[in-house]
């Protein structure tokens, strides 16, 4: 009557071993309750590495030339434009997604035109620097603007003429558009061949193919690397800061050199930066697992 | 036996580049009718399946299942139409399963009566859940595929090709994938199916399927059907020389 050999791999594999029926069922929840506090002491331990090296830092930045008081006189200015800041992200990413996916759908396609255009965009946004384009979308844009008003068409001409934030907005989105089509694309191709095939034999349109099959598999896979984007996003934001938008690196930039105070505003911003980021890490990581749930054996 | 036939296939060719994989095939299905397909792996079994629901677009032939006719190597808006409309009259079953894994049980074998036919939600659940119980998955209903086993999904699969209601079913290797202790499963689900008067194509290696359940088997090698005759009389007197080779690799294979 020899029960079978506890095997710790299988008692974590699997909920048969936590039975009551199974003779083995305390040697099964002691070394499940074991494995709980490793993983416990494991964050207690990477937390406290964290800890040193936010006071190797902190250490580090006293050893500047810089006057602590004013750094907590003025983190209130900076939280103005971290709302800027948020409002821009969120609004360009939203975009970028809508402008990718549609990007990685034409670029799919068996269309000429819609290929076409879609290689073009991408190959032009991402073959020249973000600052560039933002430049170009802030200056030359009204210009083009004012030609068309002259030609007798003032009502479109006026459409572009654009205010900071919208064109900030505008700059970013058709900036990483382009680079998340790459990631769209790679995306909706990652999803195997069979499902396509399965959805096609029940007699699906290649468009309900897309969104009732490709589409839900594929976002999953697209998810963090879009959080990712996101994440590098709301630093290149502070690039529109060049068109006057208020966000925190405007803000920075501004109360730096009123009162030359180059290095403290700049932390200040810093830390901002980071702390959303730390934000927006949180959120994405709950949305990855929300979106695992059908995936979970 | 002058019933129409329900499933006819004439002088079908299929070009992949330069490689002829079927040549001038030609084949009758009576309703009913179960037919397996036979023979070593690319002598182009699995490419006739796919051609009959155009999962491969014919390069020259014709199909015609159910009084549809539809031209290979057509074009146009009028064949994709047809392309469509010969879908909803042919159920596939894939070696792969090929399950939505988005999607519980349920939800998989709803999703082409609701999507594609635009059927009633509470119709189509009550549809699903007839077949699922015929198949034996009602028991797993809200789970999602990847808690399956694989003889699981591909019950699953066989109810999801069943609530569309096709005239036809066709399977591509259905047990291949599957470890040997779960084929036995679903062979009993398709001898149950092919009993409840269904039109059976089956691209298969299961002799044993092939002899007890088929009413004739077709023998394929170089992209021709070399042989079609009742099983018994095929397995017990093949004619052709690469059919007697065939069936002794299988039963060195089984014994």
């Amino acid at each position: 009557m020899d029960a079978p050999p506890f095997s710790l791999q299988a008692a974590m594999n699997t909920n048969l071993s936590l039975t009551k029926n199974d003779p083995h069922h305390e040697m099964g929840t002691a070394l499940v309750a074991l494995q709980k506090r490793q993983k416990t002491l494991q964050g207690i331990k990477i937390g406290a590495v964290w800890a040193a090296l936010i006071a190797l830092l902190i250490t580090g930045l006293l050893l500047l030339n810089i006057e602590p008081a004013y750094i907590f006189g003025h983190f209130y200015v900076i939280l103005q434009g971290a709302w800027v800041t948020i409002y821009v992200s969120l609004a360009s990413i939203a975009i970028a997604s809508l402008l990718a996916l549609i990007g990685s759908i034409a670029r799919l396609s068996a269309n000429p035109i819609a290929q076409g255009v879609s290689g073009f965009y991408v190959s032009v946004i991402r073959g020249t620097p973000l600052l560039i384009q933002i430049f170009i979308i802030y200056q030359g844009l009204p210009q083009i603007g004012q030609q068309i008003s002259k030609l007798g068409f003032p009502a479109l001409g006026k459409l572009f003429i654009l205010e900071a934030i919208p064109a900030g907005i505008l700059a970013l989105s058709l900036n990483y558009g382009a680079y998340m089509t790459e990631i769209f694309r790679a995306g909706l191709q990652s999803i195997g061949h069979g499902q396509r095939e399965a959805a096609i034999a029940l007699g699906m349109t290649p468009w309900q193919v897309l969104r009732r099959v490709i589409l839900p598999q594929a976002i999953r896979i697209i998810i963090p690397d879009v959080g990712n984007q996101f994440i590098a996003m709301q630093k290149d934001s502070a690039l529109v800061y060049v068109m006057g938008v208020w966000e925190i690196t405007y803000l920075a930039n501004k109360y730096a050199r009123r009162d030359s105070k180059f290095m403290e505003m700049f932390l200040i911003a810093a830390a901002a930066y980071w702390v959303l980021t730390i934000v927006s890490t949180y959120f994405q990581n709950k949305l990855e697992k929300r979106m695992a749930k059908a995936y979970e054996r | 036996m002058s019933a129409e036939p329900i499933v006819r296939v004439s002088n079908l060719h299929k070009w992949f580049g330069m490689l002829h994989v079927l040549s001038d095939v030609s084949l009758v299905v009576q309703p009913r009718e179960v037919v397996c397909l036979i023979g070593r792996s690319g002598s182009g079994k699995s490419t006739l399946l796919r051609c009959i629901n155009f999962l491969e677009e014919p390069s020259h032939g014709i199909i015609e299942v159910d009084g549809l006719k539809v031209e290979g190597g057509a074009k146009g808006k009028d064949h994709r139409q047809q392309i469509h409309d010969l879908r909803l009259k042919t159920g596939m079953v894939f070696q792969e399963f090929n399950l939505f894994p988005h999607m519980s049980v349920l939800e998989n074998v709803i999703e082409g009566p609701v999507t594609v036919k635009g059927m009633d939600r509470d119709q189509a659940i009550a549809l699903a859940e007839e077949n699922l119980d015929s198949v034996g998955m009602l028991f797993k209903r809200d789970e999602y595929p990847l808690r399956l086993s694989g003889g699981q999904k591909q019950r699953v699969a066989i109810a999801r090709a069943l609530t569309m209601q096709p005239r036809v079913m066709l399977f591509d290797e259905p047990t291949s994938a599957l470890d040997p202790e779960l084929i036995g499963e679903v062979l009993n689900v398709m001898k149950k199916v092919a009993k409840d008067g269904m039109t059976m194509l089956v691209v298969t290696h299961e002799m044993g399927f092939a002899r007890d359940v088929a009413d004739r088997v077709l023998v394929m090698s170089d992209g021709e059907i070399i042989e079609d005759d009742k099983p018994n009389e095929l397995f017990t007197n093949p004619k052709d020389q690469r059919t007697k080779a065939l069936i002794e690799r299988y039963r060195s294979g089984e014994g």
